[in-house]
């Protein structure tokens, strides 16, 4: 940049030119995720693919890492500030593309392709000996599609799976499809059927489990959903298999293909709507795994909120949710970007270090790595960002990180709204269809400015809500780092 | 024109164009997997666009592959590929699929017309009816490639006669023949002999990128390979052109054509050449024959380390898609059926080639890469309920897998042997606990035969039994085990 200097009043331009230079410096500074989040790559052990589907937390902040090529590696020293540091040892190998795995009581427990395993070292030479099927009680043909991916233990210690289906498209082998949970015992329990290609299973705070499940058919777009006990996901293939059982029930109602999903939850009870829908190559392509924050806020203010991975755009995902009548809902956010493959296992450490795990073989991604182990810790310094969105009657309420600047805040035209649906149907994928424009008719700020209520005329029950706020500036004048998100409403609250 | 509605056009013209811009689509939607640059993600991993023949010519073609997708394995460029192709048709509009498809065909040197949004159009409508994604065979059958450039220019070729157990000086002997092979692949079809022949070919490889590249012969019987004069790679002597005796070399070449000549003879028998090349930072050969290169995917010999047995659990040809594969030292191989409860396959030598299911998604099984497989059974082992419980590994790795019968445990022990200074495999066989004896399958297709102390199963495997009785019922071969009496059965090969 620069200044000519006009000789009349060179005060003048000194104080025009640093005002510019202050005004680029803030502004550059809070678009950077570094000023917020450290993003590092964790050395691995040299000459190894590690193609990581699987990260486990341990004791003595020790890590277990499981690959696609079936190998299991323990690492220490990821927790700390020199990462050179990281020390590697091979624990076992010849795994079935294990797609889930903890640590519990001197057992590693893994959800591999064909069975539920738990793996320890008896004779303490480092080395994994003992390898105990838990459970195996469902079908595979050799479908490379047919994966398994395995949930944490639940509050009575069951593991919750979920199947893709058979090529991601069709049920030739049993239990295709389904969300099985897995009892200390070794017992499978069926737990909800229409499931097509998932991508990961978590936790929220409260205990209740969600998975990702990706664009495809009966998917109009990738989205995280609730596995509420006994519901229908929306995939029928896999709903064949209710012959098998008796754990929920009949077999539900066929939905209508060329449908909308508002139109056959009533036709179809056991139906639980997407949670939060992920809206197509806007938020991602393929969403991967789950964290639920649970450290206090040691990763910055989002308590209780969801990180997902999303492997096709190498990126963090966040999520807010809230239960209106009955039902789960809530708000993605764009969070954090630039990992350096296709990400698919997520980890939160109890000091709140974010651990991601990538592969980009088969599924190619924005980082153009084969596969990295990274970690991404919390500088201190909060974004100014939308904290949460939630529904009211009437509109919505979105609280912020920080107070916001009332006068930018309380303008309607500071914000801004469309919102859509998708096909539900048998073929691949839907564009946005039935496009709205909700009315954003008055803004209130609240008493500590750090919430506002949006009165909007025009919601429409079962559509995505797109909410943008590219107006509203903190009350120290920053703009958002990120200034949009979308908001799935299954309910209005009554 | 009234001036509003002027102003009107005017204003909505750049706006129409900027709507629809092909390379931002092609960013978010396109570019994870075919790479920004258009070589394809990761190192060339996924099928480039770049110059590819399938995005050029017809645009049926690639209107039809973006609509529907595309499945299986696909050759581009000389290349295989066995990845998946997502639908896209039902995500992206008529428009916004022509401007990718324009951006795709008039990019990185591409230089094939527009498409227009109406051609589009045309074509969904034309194949409403595809539901499922096209094969490669189906839809070049449809729209042909281009015909592709001769892989070698100025291509020619000479035949000799004459009787070789090496390869001659060509230079000092004179062809019976000399042909121009406009196709630019070597081929040795019109040598007019399949015994006691030469042939040399001369022509111009074409480098497009500077680098080094990597050469893959074979031959039966000898051939070699020379560049700009020097020799880069050489198969020698007499022997089949299996992939046991194909042979690497390396150049490093600067952009434009490179002088290659490719020297050949056949003393009797089979018949054959097989030469490729590639960029030695790109995965995957091209070929420069017209037969194909064995062992063209880079082969992972998995195998017994530090005189420790390796383990494989994976989808292996000849077994039941929950396969332990356990290679031991000493050249002997065992693969487990978790879900038949039985040892199905051993075979002697090589142990497992990894690369088909540790390349690209994986699919399909993988046969024993060893000699002498030997199919024992390909039925459940128990007659009743039993259920696999996983298995233990001794400090050499040897296996002892569970399965549970009631409230018996029986214990599969194996570990490699010797019976009668040949390899073999010795398996020891335990029930644990009160009860009946335990029958299980031994053979369910394989005579027993009784030879002296020891007994024949097939015509491949002699079977020693010690404290085992086996019995033949309905053409199958059992084992009867009692309580806290292990048997040994030692399998060896004829």
């Amino acid at each position: 940049m620069k200044f000519t200097r006009p000789q009349s009043s060179p005060r003048r331009t000194w104080q025009l030119g640093a005002f510019l230079l202050l005004a680029s410096l803030g502004s550059a500074s809070a678009q950077k995720q570094s000023d917020f989040y450290t993003r590092e790559e964790i050395p691995m052990p040299p000459g190894e693919v590690l193609e990581l589907s699987s990260i486990a937390l341990m004791p003595d902040q020790k890590i277990a890492v499981a690959s696609r090529r079936g190998d299991l590696w323990i690492c220490t020293g990821a927790y700390g500030s020199d990462l050179s540091q990281v020390k590697w040892s091979k624990f076992a190998e010849g795994l079935h593309e294990p797609l889930g795995m903890f640590y519990k009581d001197g057992w590693l427990y893994l959800t591999q392709r064909p069975e539920v395993t738990r793996l320890k070292d008896s004779d303490g030479d480092g080395k994994a000996d003992t390898f105990e099927t838990i459970n195996s009680d469902w079908g595979i043909k050799g479908d490379y599609h047919e994966y398994a991916f395995g949930s944490e233990p639940d509050k009575e210690g069951n593991i919750w799976t979920v199947f893709c289906l058979t090529g991601s498209f069709t049920a030739e082998s049993k239990y295709r499809g389904w969300c099985m949970r897995i009892t200390p015992k070794g017992e499978m329990i069926p737990t909800c059927s229409g499931i097509r290609s998932p991508g990961g299973i978590g936790f929220n705070a409260e205990g209740d489990t969600f998975y990702t499940d990706n664009q495809g058919p009966w998917n109009g777009s990738s989205s995280l959903k609730w596995l509420k006990p006994g519901s229908f996901q929306g995939n029928p293939e896999g709903n064949k298999f209710y012959t098998e059982t008796k754990a929920i029930g009949a077999r539900p109602v066929q939905p209508n293909d060329n449908s909308r999903i508002i139109k056959e939850r009533k036709r179809i009870p056991e139906f639980v709507p997407p949670a939060v829908v992920l809206p197509h190559a806007k938020v991602g392509q393929s969403p991967s795994g789950i964290a639920c924050d649970l450290t206090g806020g040691k990763f910055g203010p989002w308590e209780k909120q969801l990180y997902i991975g999303e492997q096709t755009k190498s990126e963090v995902q966040r999520i807010s949710l809230e239960k209106v009548n009955g039902l789960y809902q809530g708000a993605v956010f764009h969070f954090l970007s630039g990992f350096e493959a296709g990400i698919v296992p997520v980890r939160q450490g109890e000091d709140g270090s974010l651990f991601i795990g990538g592969t980009n073989r088969g599924w190619a991604s924005s980082g153009h790595k084969p596969f990295t182990f990274e970690r991404v810790r919390w500088t201190g310094k909060t974004p100014f960002e939308m904290h949460d969105i939630s529904a009211l009657k009437d509109g919505f309420e979105v609280s912020f990180t920080e107070p916001v600047d009332p006068e930018s805040a309380s303008k309607p035209e500071s914000y801004k709204m469309d919102a859509w649906t998708y096909i539900y149907r048998a073929e691949y994928g839907s564009p946005e269809v039935d496009q709205v424009t909700p009315k954003i008719t008055a803004v209130e700020v609240s008493a500590d400015k750090k919430k506002v209520r949006l009165k909007v005329d025009g919601m429409v029950q079962g559509h995505v809500h797109h909410l943008e706020a590219p107006g509203v500036k903190s009350a120290s004048g920053g703009k958002l780092w990120h200034d949009e998100g979308w908001y799935t409403l299954n309910e209005i609250p009554k | 024109m009234p001036r509003a509605a002027l102003l009107a056009s005017i204003l909505a013209l750049p706006l129409h164009a900027h709507a629809q811009d092909g390379g931002q689509l092609f960013t978010t939607y396109c570019s994870a997997c075919h790479g920004p640059d258009g070589k394809g993600a990761t190192g060339g991993q996924f099928p480039p666009l770049a110059g590819s023949d399938w995005v050029a010519g017809d645009p049926a073609r690639a209107v039809k592959i973006v609509l529907h997708g595309l499945h299986g394995e696909v050759e581009v460029d000389g290349r295989k590929f066995n990845l998946e192709m997502p639908p896209q048709g039902g995500v992206l509009p008529d428009d916004q699929i022509a401007a990718i498809l324009s951006y795709v065909r008039s990019s990185w040197g591409n230089k094939a017309e527009a498409i227009s949004t109406d051609f589009v159009k045309a074509t969904r409508a034309a194949t409403t009816d595809r539901k499922v994604q096209w094969t490669q065979a189906e839809i070049i059958k449809l729209h042909p490639l281009p015909p592709s450039k001769p892989p070698i220019a100025n291509l020619i070729s000479q035949v000799y006669n004459g009787e070789w157990q090496s390869l001659p000086d060509f230079s000092k002997l004179k062809a019976t023949n000399v042909e121009e092979e406009h196709d630019g692949k070597i081929s040795i079809k019109k040598a007019g002999a399949t015994d006691l022949f030469g042939m040399v070919w001369e022509g111009d490889l074409n480098v497009s990128e500077e680098g080094e590249y990597l050469f893959r012969l074979d031959a039966d019987d000898g051939a070699r390979v020379v560049l700009d004069g020097k020799p880069v790679v050489e198969v020698s002597g007499i022997g089949p052109m299996d992939g046991g005796r194909a042979k690497n070399g390396s150049a490093k070449l600067s952009a434009g054509p490179h002088k290659i000549r490719v020297e050949y003879f056949e003393y009797k028998g089979n018949e054959g050449i097989a030469l490729a090349w590639r960029k030695s930072d790109v995965p995957g050969w091209k070929s420069l024959t017209d037969t194909a290169i064995k062992g063209g995917r880079d082969p992972i010999m998995l195998a017994p380390e530090n005189g420790r047995a390796v383990v494989y659990r994976n989808f292996i040809e000849g077994t039941t898609p929950r396969g332990i594969g356990i290679g031991f030292p000493g050249s002997v191989n065992l693969a487990y059926s978790a879900d038949n409860l039985a040892p199905e396959l051993i075979w002697t030598g090589e142990f497992m080639d990894a690369s088909k299911h540790w390349t690209d998604r994986g699919q399909g099984n993988q046969s024993p890469a060893g000699d002498h497989v030997v199919k024992l059974s390909g039925s459940p082992a128990f007659s009743g309920e039993a259920r696999f419980r996983g298995y233990k590994l001794d400090p050499a790795g040897n296996p002892t897998f569970s399965v549970q019968v009631g409230n018996q445990f029986v214990l599969d022990s194996w570990k490699p042997g010797t019976a009668n200074g040949a390899p073999a495999l010795v398996r020891t066989l335990t029930v644990n606990g009160q009860g009946d004896a335990v029958s299980l399958l031994i053979s369910d297709k394989l005579a027993l035969k009784k030879e002296g102390s020891a007994s024949s199963l097939g015509d491949a495997i002699t079977l020693q039994s010690d404290h085992a009785e086996l019995e033949s019922r309905d053409g199958k071969v059992f084992v009867k085990i009692i309580p806290g009496q292990p048997a040994t059965l030692t399998y060896s090969w004829k």
